[in-house]
């Protein structure tokens, strides 16, 4: 259940912390698009490590569901979504 | 690490495991096969003394384009001896592929029936989706995702103890104990070689799934253009409506010998092809190199130079993306590197096999007789022996069809072929004991994996085992045949020492098994 959980709320925080990582680093995220995909396939499983990890269904789901929100407050900070 | 978090990184590495395990033994029996595709496609044709060679490519390149202008839309044109053109047709928007070779023609450009076979690419297919249309690879994606999280689990659970597990393959008396010894030390011994599959694996079967997510979350529509233009060589033409007389295939070919001395050609892809924006892409490798794919792209009409991508010459994202496919694909360092995958691919079966035997065994040691542990352990026999054995089938009913009286059927025997004995193996699993199954089986699959060079060799004769492709083909096959031999001669010694577990001699039903004790086998 745990796995399952980060299997469905790791996939949009991974690919938001890529965002995030995006809008970070100083270099045109075009020019390093696919690092990005295979950055985000390994937070995938590595989120997914952790969910299994978490003491409990509820803690493991909340802290994704938190994650989640956080990551997609931050990127509506930024100018990436729908930029060039 | 404290003992609940380890134990909860078991049970996650187990969970995961379970889940993927067996899609994963299909993918890598399949895959190890398929590391002869090449030779696989010389296999399943009839044997010929003389072979067509690759001076015909712009001869079947103007046939197929005269019997199908929408074939040069977009195709593929693949030399060597016999060349093929790969073409698309949409159909109700639908993208359909087709595949046609210079010895389909006659010299007047006329179809010639013959018999046709689809042996490697329906291996091919169980491998990357496991013959499912469609769904099937995003499937295999995410088994790759998870996979990858039970290497990283597992690495957690065994970097403490790594030296020490090394030379752990201890018999004495306890099966479980040699199950999971097996396992950790096949884990161990491949885990770069698994690390490598889970990334490139993944990031095939999921590129679609991510594009959409980043674009819906990250990065807006946009993001769906610009990976199409980070991964490819040069962006997709779109057709003028012009007209235009193209250059022939040999310009393409000096045009890329010119500007890559060291190509060696694999394919030609064609775009809008008979259009003034028609664009070729010259696509190969260049040895010695571990990213080796290269690509020099031209105009298809004067074959005037557009742009190359090649080794030390091209931009980080197709510098990233090149190895995804080579370390995948294990074609960059020749034979060696191809049998090295070979090895380990079938290991890689080993280590799903066992993983799920493990996991059973350990359920019903914990929790006493479980209708779960034995249907997974039921189901794991009958899928593992179903699939080596139906691909084994597949292998004869190609050569049986190819050369009965009704060549026509060869695709479907093929299909039908395997789908039937793997029906028969997963139903034969949960009617007989597993123990019964595994001391059937085993030999069973070995033996059928002798058989068929020895069908192929009585039917097309046994010189035919002379040529290079038919050698490497067969002799894969024959190492499939030893290996299950071997297995099967571990399980008989492994008898010989202990009674076996008491899943493997009960009922599906918990009362029909008795009480299990830890380590009792």
């Amino acid at each position: 259940m745990r796995a399952l959980l980060g299997g469905v709320l790791g996939l949009p925080l991974a690919a938001m912390l890529c965002g995030l990582l995006a809008v970070v680093i100083p270099v045109d995220w075009h020019d390093w698009l696919v690092l990005m995909m295979l950055l985000c396939l390994v937070f995938w499983a590595a989120l997914i490590v952790l969910a299994g990890v978490a003491s409990s269904h509820w803690r493991a789901g909340l802290t994704l569901l938190v994650a989640n929100g956080l990551a997609w407050l931050l990127l509506q900070t930024t100018t990436l979504y729908g930029g060039a | 690490m404290r003992v609940d978090t380890m134990k909860r990184q078991i049970d996650l590495h187990a969970w995961v495991g379970i889940v993927s395990g067996l899609a994963l033994f299909v993918a890598f029996f399949a895959g190890a096969i398929n590391m002869f595709h090449h030779e696989l496609h010389h296999w399943q044709e009839p044997w010929r003394t003389s072979e067509a060679n690759d001076t015909s490519m712009q001869a079947l390149l103007d046939t197929v384009i005269a019997r199908n202008p929408e074939a040069g839309n977009w195709m593929f044109l693949i030399p060597g001896d016999e060349p093929a053109a790969i073409w698309q047709e949409t159909v109700d928007g639908d993208a359909v592929w087709h595949t046609e070779h210079a010895s389909d023609f006659n010299d007047a450009g006329e179809a010639i029936e013959r018999p046709h076979s689809e042996l490697a690419g329906f291996i091919n297919e169980l491998h990357f989706r496991l013959g499912i249309p469609v769904v099937g690879l995003y499937l295999m994606g995410v088994i790759s995702v998870l996979y990858g999280a039970a290497l990283i689990g597992g690495l957690v659970i065994h970097w403490p103890k790594l030296k020490k597990e090394f030379f752990a393959l201890k018999h004495q008396g306890n099966l479980r104990r040699y199950w999971k010894n097996l396992h950790n030390l096949v884990g161990v011994i491949s885990f770069p070689f698994h690390l490598i599959f889970a990334i490139t694996g993944a990031a095939m079967g999921c590129f679609a799934l991510l594009t959409l997510v980043f674009g819906a979350l990250a990065f807006g529509p946009q993001f769906q253009g610009a990976a199409t233009d980070a991964m490819e060589a040069w962006p997709t033409p779109e057709a003028s409506g012009n007209a235009a007389t193209m250059a022939p295939v040999d310009r393409y070919l000096a045009t890329a010998r010119e500007q890559l001395p060291e190509l060696e050609v694999g394919w030609l892809e064609l775009q809008q092809y008979g259009d003034e924006n028609a664009v070729v892409d010259v696509g190969g490798s260049v040895p010695g190199n571990v990213a080796h794919h290269a690509h020099v792209v031209m105009r298809a009409d004067n074959a005037e130079l557009l742009t190359v991508s090649a080794p030390g010459a091209r931009p980080f994202n197709h510098f990233l993306l090149s190895p995804v496919y080579s370390l995948h694909f294990g074609d960059y360092g020749g034979l060696f590197v191809r049998l090295l995958y070979f090895v380990l691919g079938l290991l890689g079966c080993l280590l799903f096999v066992s993983g799920n035997i493990m996991w059973s065994e350990r359920r019903t040691d914990r929790q006493g007789p479980s209708r779960a542990a034995a249907i997974m352990l039921r189901l794991t026999l009958g899928v593992t022996f179903g699939v080596m054995a139906g691909i084994a089938v597949s292998f004869m009913a190609n050569k049986l069809a190819m050369y009965s009286p009704w060549p026509g059927t060869t695709v479907v025997a093929e299909k039908a072929a395997f789908v039937a004995t793997l029906l028969v193996a997963v139903l034969s699993a949960f009617r007989v004991p597993p123990l019964t199954t595994a001391r059937l089986w085993l030999p069973l699959c070995g033996g059928l994996y002798v058989l068929v060079p020895l069908l192929q060799g009585a039917i097309e004769g046994f010189a035919s085992w002379l040529d290079p492709d038919r050698l490497l083909v067969n002799g894969a096959l024959l190492a499939i045949a030893a290996s299950l031999f071997l297995v099967d001669r571990l399980r008989a010694g492994r008898l010989r020492q202990a009674a076996p577990h008491p899943l493997w001699v009960g009922g599906i039903r918990p009362d029909a098994t008795g009480p299990a004790e830890a380590g009792v086998a």
